[in-house]
């Protein structure tokens, strides 16, 4: 019985890897529940909705993070991203990911590549996987950036690290 | 037009009360009115179009946009009516506004942002500006005449220097008015340009201030009828809404420039009005120093 109170639920995407919750403001992860919450708002801030993504991509404390739909319009910023690009969520949103980051990878110069893969990811098509950004028009500063599919409603995450 | 309390609102959005006072700090939505209480007021369709775009969203940036865009929708609809020239439909979607607003904020949000957009489309010298400024002009005044009569020991005479019915400040002046007016306050609005038996009106009417509205006329003429006026009614204090400063600053002698949003401006007149009573009733009030010396002297 004690053994039993120990585990706790987890839920898995459609090819079975495990999916955590975050908070898309203050990207901290809630306690997992065994009923879903009555609320998707953030118990913790309060100021962010809480998504779901691969554990292995889910951005871990204080990691700055975007979150793209399939026009490329930024839908969420995280408070340490805020931070990082000196501009409030309420004044990035529905402006264009490229006013923001700009991709920094000698092997994939153009900014097509990582449009189009943020695209697929958030229209569902593509796969996660990790490449190299910058902020625009700063040169010398480089980001690893993950980018896979979150949600919901589905959308692609870019965590910066 | 339903009204939410704080703790209804924050059920309805299943948040607390605290995140709800958040979101108004930081996103400036849902934005409430106040209760004659100072309490807080939250209009049951902006917290329901929250509510149906936080199930969509991504975040709550997000959400208030969408949001925001779906109240919007009224803006777009009495655009389409008035540049159709279509007059029920123009009714519909006042109607529709005053479903999810106050009066206020109807106007304010709806009313004068659709005919600034027509002027800006067709010109303010156009036939279309001239059908929709009438049409709008219209529904303020009948908007006047169903406020509640006059509840305050409050009179303001509003000197009016626009150019006519189609000058674009008339129709911020005339909801100037409207607001003044479903505040409790005696309104009463003249020309500028006509100075013949003002005082015996202005004697009549006994305003607690005055505010000249609009700039089409010289300043000869403004300082001419304000002259009169204050001749009839003694020093009142004076208040300019949408004056000539608007386009470029310019001295103003000891007269209050309210804010050139019709809600705000009202809001600032009665204020000025009721700090300037309370000054005159700590004016009129005894010091301590006189009411000792009046008691000694009743004591001797």
């Amino acid at each position: 019985m004690r053994r039993l109170r120990a585990l706790r639920p987890v839920e898995v995407d459609e090819r079975g890897l495990e999916l955590v919750s975050f908070c898309g403001h203050c990207g901290l992860r809630p306690a997992p529940l065994a009923a879903p919450p009555a609320s998707r708002v953030c118990g913790h801030c309060g100021l962010g909705l809480v998504l779901q993504a691969n554990a292995d991509l889910a951005p871990r404390q204080d990691e700055p993070f975007l979150i793209v739909d399939t026009s490329l319009s930024v839908c969420a910023m995280s408070a340490a991203a805020e931070e990082l690009f000196g501009i409030d969520e309420t004044d990035a949103v529905n402006k264009h990911i490229a006013d923001f980051l700009v991709p920094a990878d000698a092997n994939a110069p153009s900014a097509e590549n990582l449009l189009a893969l943020l695209v697929d990811v958030a229209g569902g098509s593509g796969e996660a996987c990790t490449t190299v950004v910058r902020p625009r028009q700063e040169f010398g500063v480089r980001f690893w950036a993950r980018i896979g599919p979150c949600g919901s409603p589905r959308a692609a995450l870019l965590v910066l690290s | 037009m339903r009204t939410l309390k704080t703790s209804e609102a924050a059920a309805l959005l299943n948040v607390s009360p605290n995140t709800l006072r958040a979101w108004e700090r930081r996103f400036g939505y849902p934005k409430p009115q106040r209760s004659a209480g100072k309490h807080r007021l939250y209009t049951h369709g902006e917290v329901a179009a929250l509510r149906d775009a936080l199930q969509q969203g991504l975040s709550i940036s997000s959400a208030v946009s969408r949001a925001r865009e779906a109240l919007s929708t009224d803006t777009h609809t009495l655009v389409g009516a008035l540049a159709g020239f279509e007059l029920d439909r123009a009714d519909s979607a006042m109607e529709s506004a005053l479903a999810l607003r106050s009066v206020e904020r109807a106007v304010e949000e709806v009313l004068l942002p659709s005919l600034d957009e027509l002027g800006e489309r067709f010109g303010t010298d156009s036939a279309p500006w001239a059908f929709a400024s009438r049409w709008a002009s219209g529904w303020l005044r009948r908007a006047q005449r169903l406020a509640p009569p006059p509840v305050r020991r409050l009179a303001i005479l509003v000197g009016d220097a626009t150019r006519s019915e189609l000058d674009p400040d008339a129709l911020a002046v005339r909801a100037f008015e409207l607001f003044c007016g479903r505040s409790g306050a005696r309104v009463l609005a003249l020309p500028v340009g006509s100075v013949s038996g003002l005082s015996d009106v202005v004697a009549s009417f006994a305003p607690d201030a005055v505010v000249v509205a609009g700039h089409h006329l010289a300043d000869d003429d403004v300082a001419l009828w304000a002259y009169r006026v204050r001749a009839s009614a003694g020093p009142l204090p004076m208040t300019q809404f949408r004056g000539a400063h608007q386009a470029a600053p310019v001295r103003t002698t000891g007269s209050r420039i309210l804010s050139p949003a019709p809600f705000a401006a009202h809001r600032e007149l009665l204020a000025f009005i009721d700090e300037r009573r309370g000054d005159g009733d700590r004016e009129s009030a005894p010091s301590v120093a006189q009411v000792t010396r009046t008691l000694r002297e009743a004591q001797r």
